[in-house]
């Protein structure tokens, strides 16, 4: 199954050359419907199991993932800015990287395998350059993102799938972790900052 | 110096800010850490060593020596801190709204490093590391100016990129037990049976890029910027929490995957811990140097204690007992600086070392308690990390390894003056202002002076049987 692979990676490169900050949910959710897919196909048969993993997955990283992270973009209230910086350079880096994600341990595995691994190597590398080159936290968060969604795609690598313990577990994390991340930085900065009395930082942080 | 009576000096509630008291948040954190305390000791005391390991949980879980060691140590060092935040909430109304929160996430918080430290399952440890991230990043952003919050996202950031990376490293070692016709279950005790002896390029990517994302959440160079930034900017119970206990998770971390590939060859990963651990030392020395702050400055020497423990892991077996005894020694001191740290800033109000010029007559108490514990820090005798790292240096030499004894030596002998120039006029130095001093509570001094009696104790005379235990760590990761 190359199909949802494929989807997968258009979803991952294609905003980083061309995707807007408001744009990400969108891209992330498309991800999240590619690893459903690759998920659905790597079980053969419909199961519990199965049925539960892609519930999971286009619950947790297809709705409520894309969702808090399109409300804390919204809450900042900033430019709908690229996702990564449009130049040359960056471009050309990117496109050195994704060349070398996909030369890096192909001979050795049949097409569809070395096709997976560089999807998964491929997103890993966009994801550095976007931490890299936008220092912006939404970009910083959706990078994060970009990698979770690598690192569970690597599971169609696996000769069977994850325990559901196992998805069950990494969902909560990659939901909390979506969770208290947007909240951190889903508030626009220069309407908070106020005089902080002595007495309420009385036992830490910066004077 | 004397302790005065359980006089407290409370901070007046915040003009136009409602007082909530949470009057049980304190008794129920210090309940817990007396409970979990009372419990961790109760279990060591009556399952010898001979016993270990016990599984339980469907051997999702392990009680080893490795996780005996550290929930003595989790679990005495949090006792401490829940006595601090007790006695906060206690004399600060300014901070009793956010009460419910903070006891909340570090009961949360403790669950999970509980846990984490007893997981016998590898996934299920990083989600457990990734679990007690997840909790401390609210309690980093607790703070009312914006700067915390952005801190604690930095934190968030760095911690989810090193745990990515790790958890890549995972999946590069079942690729390359897939490629050797191996079906990797990730029980650790079970890993350690069915790991090929024979390590492919996989393998040793993958235990390259666990240890490079565990080594991150040491605040091993070069992925360390997110710790003195931390530190600094946390609340100082949260401090201590990270740099006390969920230093600790990483550190059980580590030595799992030491323990899972200790009959392979690890050469490459120890080189890889060997670098990390000098650039770490020297990093820390530099900024040291440059520290106008006390917290920074605890926090870089935080760093510069990661790279003595990473490059005493690299010496292996002949350092491995002296390795254990300075991450033990190392959280005790931690956990005392920071708590005074932190009494020294409710006085003050400011990080900057030169504003605390003479602190000693103000606060008699705090002030010599910073002193023994810069003491600790620095290596002197009594305290246990004189030892250790008299051990560790001994480890090295033994090995042979001349250039990493003598970058390690002068290294440490740089962040001595450096933190004892900074330090010492603190402490003693003449005030530009003279301020009266200041009566302090008891109840807050008795975990302190409990971890200054540990850090003797392990200097002087450690009890047989957490000798014995220490022993046992040191032998699971190939120590004599």
């Amino acid at each position: 199954m190359k199909l949802p692979l494929i989807l997968f990676l258009v979803a991952a490169v294609v905003p980083v050359f061309f995707g807007k900050i408001r744009s990400a949910p969108f891209w992330l959710a498309m991800q999240a419907v590619a690893l459903g897919w690759s998920s659905a196909a790597q079980h053969g048969e419909w199961s519990g199991h199965a049925l539960a993993a892609l519930v999971e997955v286009l619950l947790v990283r297809a709705v409520i993932a894309p969702l808090l992270l399109r409300r804390a973009i919204r809450g900042r209230g900033e430019p709908n800015l690229d996702l990564m910086p449009s130049n040359l350079f960056a471009w050309a880096i990117a496109i050195a990287l994704l060349v070398l994600a996909f030369e890096f341990g192909a001979p050795e595995m049949s097409d569809r395998h070395a096709l997976a691994l560089g999807a998964v190597g491929a997103t890993v590398a966009v994801s550095l350059l976007l931490l890299a080159a936008n220092d912006a936290p939404p970009a910083q968060l959706v990078a994060v993102l970009f990698m979770e969604n690598a690192i569970a795609l690597f599971e169609s690598l696996l000769p069977e799938p994850w325990p559901l313990p196992v998805h069950l577990a990494l969902s909560a994390i990659y939901l909390l972790t979506v969770g208290v991340g947007a909240w951190l930085i889903g508030r626009p900065e220069a309407s908070t900052v106020r005089a902080t009395p002595a007495h309420a930082v009385e036992e830490g942080g910066r004077p | 110096m004397s302790v005065s009576s359980a006089t407290t000096t409370a901070t007046p509630a915040l003009p136009g800010v409602p007082s909530v008291r949470v009057p049980w948040a304190g008794p129920v954190l210090v309940g817990f850490a007396l409970a979990a305390f009372i419990a961790t000791v109760a279990v060591f005391v009556r399952t010898p060593l001979a016993q270990m390991p016990l599984y339980f949980a469907q051997r999702y879980f392990v009680l080893d020596a490795t996780s005996m060691l550290f929930l003595l140590v989790i679990n005495s060092v949090f006792l401490g801190i829940a006595v601090y935040m007790s006695s906060l909430a206690r004399r600060s109304p300014a901070l009793a709204p956010k009460m419910k929160s903070r006891t909340a996430l570090t009961l949360a918080f403790m669950v999970a490093m509980n846990l984490g430290v007893m997981a016998n399952h590898l996934l299920l440890l990083w989600a457990f590391i990734e679990l007690t991230t997840v909790c401390a990043a609210p309690l980093v952003a607790q703070g009312e100016s914006l700067q915390p919050r952005r801190v604690a996202w930095h934190y968030l950031l760095y911690s989810s990129m090193s745990l990515a990376l790790t958890f890549l490293g995972i999946m590069c070692l079942t690729r390359s037990a897939h490629l050797q016709g191996i079906a990797l279950e990730f029980a650790l005790d079970e890993m350690a049976m069915v790991v090929p002896s024979s390590g492919d390029g996989w393998q040793r990517l993958g235990l390259a890029l666990m240890l490079f994302g565990l080594g991150s959440k040491l605040g091993l160079a070069p992925l360390y910027s997110w710790l003195p930034e931390t530190y600094e900017a946390s609340p100082t119970s949260t401090s201590a929490l990270l740099a006390a206990v969920q230093f600790n998770i990483s550190v059980v971390a580590v030595l799992r995957v030491l323990q899972v590939f200790r009959g392979q060859d690890t050469g490459f990963v120890l080189h890889e811990l060997l670098v990390m651990g000098c650039l770490s030392l020297v990093i820390a020395a530099v900024q040291v140097m440059a520290a106008r702050n006390y917290k920074r400055l605890i926090a870089y020497a935080c760093v510069s204690s990661s790279g003595v423990i990473a490059i005493g892991l690299s010496v292996g077996k002949a350092a491995a007992y002296g390795v254990l005894l300075y991450v033990v020694s190392a959280a005790f001191v931690k956990a005392l600086l920071f708590l005074t740290a932190g009494r020294l800033r409710s006085v003050y109000r400011t990080n900057e070392s030169k504003a605390l010029a003479g602190v000693i007559r103000v606060l008699p108490f705090s002030g010599a308690l910073f002193a023994v514990g810069t003491f600790a820090l620095l290596g002197f005798p009594p305290f246990g990390s004189f030892m250790a790292e008299m051990l560790i240096l001994s480890g090295i030499v033994q090995a042979g390894n001349l250039i990493a004894f003598t970058l390690l030596c002068t290294m440490l002998t740089i962040i001595f003056v450096a933190t004892g120039r900074a330090i010492f006029p603190m402490i003693w130095g003449e005030p530009e202002q003279q301020r009266p001093p200041v009566r302090e509570g008891w109840l807050t001094a008795v975990p302190k002076l409990g971890f200054v009696t540990v850090l003797v104790l392990l200097g002087v005379y450690t009890p047989r049987p957490i000798a014995q235990l220490l022993t046992q760590v040191a032998q699971s990761i190939g120590g004599q």
